[in-house]
């Protein structure tokens, strides 16, 4: 009975910071579209860069028929996954971005004074419209891509296709919440922290097979972003070697997510906030 | 049970020690120095609910790092801080829906969007319950004539709309204890009188207890019976407004505006043993303690040896108080009362 209540008020809680967050995201929202050029320019000059870096890979698979046993069309999904979760993280989560600079100059304060979590209010705090150029790009890619590859696509194959690009932008989002969390200890208006970490999804455009063992490691366990591209797609494409890895791709998402909220709140216990 | 209790509140900083230029720059990067800034040392006070305290004190004394603790944003370094009943820092979203806060150099409104909707969002937020936030909107909006920029976002209304747009915000959800840092900080004298005026209302109407901060004197005089003064992240002074008037500022000065110079000042000063008397030219000034002499006996004693044209008088106002403590011209200590120091010239 009491576990029972307990559940009741957890997800009461947890239903409370969804709405608050999408509130919020919502009033953002409206106020980007109030400037409508701005954001014709944006969505308009974000799908010309995805188009490009895609004639890029295109242009090498002309000369080279596959990479490491990696087809073109299987290639393209790990581009296509990279894509999507960068545009989720733009679109929905842009506040992650927005945190170094919120901590620099100490609006982040106002943040710590109302009674909601600080991270549903960091995650809240910006849309990022050129995100959505990526997730275009990116779902385009994925429609061509899995057309084009030789697998049969039942109902439990494409859910379990909505599952792992779920967790692959969780993954992403974990990932830059954590990184803009270093805000908490370099103080600094620009930070390059987060810009240094979101450049190893780089990697994750390619098979990791073709990496070092080094670059391997950095990508699957330091910071996972063989999670958001590689491995889901070795499970959709019933890869010999790692699809059976690709499965542990939702869990992966659970537990970057529980890293990145305790680095946070790591970082929360050592701000400083400024002009003491 | 006080509201708030704070013993032993102590803040360090840790700030960088660094050489200026490219080259104190890349020292400081292979080898880091550091020292400690001590901004709250040891400091006790606690406050009664209702009360309403002016802390004040010079740029840098220790105010806003007070605030910051007693809001949760801070943690502190050392000592116990209790606010009705929470530890600020580690309950801070329970402790942020007991208070409002006010900073005046930032706002707490969403910049982008209007008004309204930030009023909207801090609804959802505080879970203020529909009736009670329709009531309080009705009546903030009416005191603090709000309605002409309700509909403009903040980053499109004055500064002075977007302090009481903030000072509403922040007393949406009934409050019990009510923040401001420096609120009144550049607007003008009628803005400020609404200002001041509504935090006087919600003290004598809901009981809301405020701990204010402010470098104007106007803010304390209108708004708090007790002021708390801190410096160099010391509490130098804690004590109720009328009686530090009393004590330290009894002095005042009578300006006679004479016909002719005076001839001799040897009767004037006869008859008036315990006052300070200095001229200048046809201008004859009397120092003297306002409990132990009326303004109508300096006259009598005056007025038989001049020809008077004129007079004024002088009163010593908190301001010139306050600059002097922080000057280290008046020590507040009660051991070491001071009389004469103070009086407008």
């Amino acid at each position: 009975m009491a576990a029972n209540v307990a559940i009741a008020g957890r997800l009461r809680s947890v239903r409370r910071l969804v709405f608050l967050y999408l509130r919020c995201l919502g009033q953002q929202m409206k106020a980007i579209l109030a400037y409508e050029a701005d954001f014709v320019v944006l969505l308009f000059s974000a799908v010309i860069v995805q188009f490009t870096g895609f004639l890029f890979i295109w242009t090498i698979f002309q000369r080279i028929p596959n990479i490491n046993g990696w087809t073109f069309w299987q290639v393209v999904m790990m581009y296509a996954l990279i894509f999507v979760t960068e545009g989720v993280g733009s679109l929905f989560f842009e506040g992650t971005w927005r945190l170094t600079n919120l901590v620099y100059t100490g609006q982040f304060d106002q943040m710590l004074v109302r009674p909601v979590s600080p991270i549903v209010q960091v995650l809240a705090s910006a849309v990022g419209f050129n995100g959505l150029g990526n997730l275009v790009t990116g779902f385009v890619l994925i429609g061509i891509s899995i057309t084009n590859v030789p697998v049969a696509w039942t109902p439990g194959r494409l859910l379990m296709l909505a599952i792992l690009i779920a967790s692959a932008a969780t993954i992403r989002v974990a990932i830059n919440l954590a990184s803009a969390a270093s805000a908490f200890w370099v103080s600094s208006p620009w930070s390059m922290v987060p810009m240094f970490v979101h450049q190893l999804s780089e990697f994750a455009k390619y098979p990791i097979t073709i990496y070092s063992f080094a670059v391997q490691a950095l990508i699957v366990v330091a910071v996972p972003f063989a999670f958001v591209s590689f491995f889901p797609t070795a499970y959709l494409f019933n890869n010999e070697a790692w699809s059976a890895i690709g499965l542990l791709t939702p869990l992966v998402a659970v537990y970057s997510l529980l890293v990145a909220v305790w680095i946070f709140n790591a970082g929360l216990r050592r701000y400083e906030s400024t002009g003491h | 049970m006080p509201l708030i209790e704070a013993r032993g509140l102590t803040k360090k900083f840790r700030q960088a020690v660094k050489e200026p230029g490219l080259v104190g720059s890349l020292k400081h990067f292979f080898s880091r120095q550091y020292r400690d800034k001590i901004a709250v040392d040891h400091i006790d006070f606690s406050v009664e609910a209702g009360e309403s305290v002016a802390y004040l004190g010079p740029n840098g004394a220790g105010k806003s790092t007070t605030i910051k603790m007693l809001t949760g944003i801070l943690v502190p370094t050392s000592g116990s801080l209790v606010v009705d009943g929470l530890v600020p820092h580690e309950k801070r979203q329970q402790n942020a829906r007991k208070i409002g806060v006010v900073f005046g150099q930032r706002t707490q409104l969403w910049w982008d969007i209007p008004v309204i909707e930030s009023f909207n969002l801090a609804r959802d937020m505080y879970e203020i319950p529909a009736a009670r936030y329709r009531d309080n909107l009705a009546q903030f909006t009416e005191i603090l004539g709000l309605a002409e920029f309700m509909n403009l976002p903040a980053a499109k209304i004055s500064l002075g709309q977007r302090m009481r747009a903030d000072l509403c915000m922040a007393l949406l959800h009934d409050p019990r204890i009510l923040y401001l840092d420096e609120p009144t900080i550049g607007l003008d004298i009628a803005v400020k009188d609404s200002i001041r005026g509504f935090i006087r209302s919600r003290i004598e109407e809901r009981g809301t207890t405020v701990i204010l901060t402010t470098h104007d004197l106007g803010d304390i005089e209108d708004i708090c019976k007790r002021i708390v003064i801190i410096d160099n992240g010391k509490i130098i002074h804690d004590g109720d407004l009328a009686k530090l008037k009393d004590t330290y500022a009894r002095d005042r000065v009578i300006h006679f505006q004479l016909a002719r110079p005076p001839e001799s000042m040897g009767p004037i000063g006869a008859g008036l043993p315990a006052c300070e008397i200095t001229t200048d030219g046809l201008r004859l000034s009397v120092r003297f303690d306002r409990f132990k002499l009326a303004a109508g006996e300096i006259a009598a004693a005056v007025m038989p040896h001049v020809e008077v044209v004129d007079f004024r008088i002088d009163e010593p106002e908190v301001e010139d108080l306050i600059r002097k403590v922080y000057l280290g011209q008046l020590s507040l200590s009660p051991d070491a009362p001071q009389t004469g120091v103070l009086a407008g010239a």
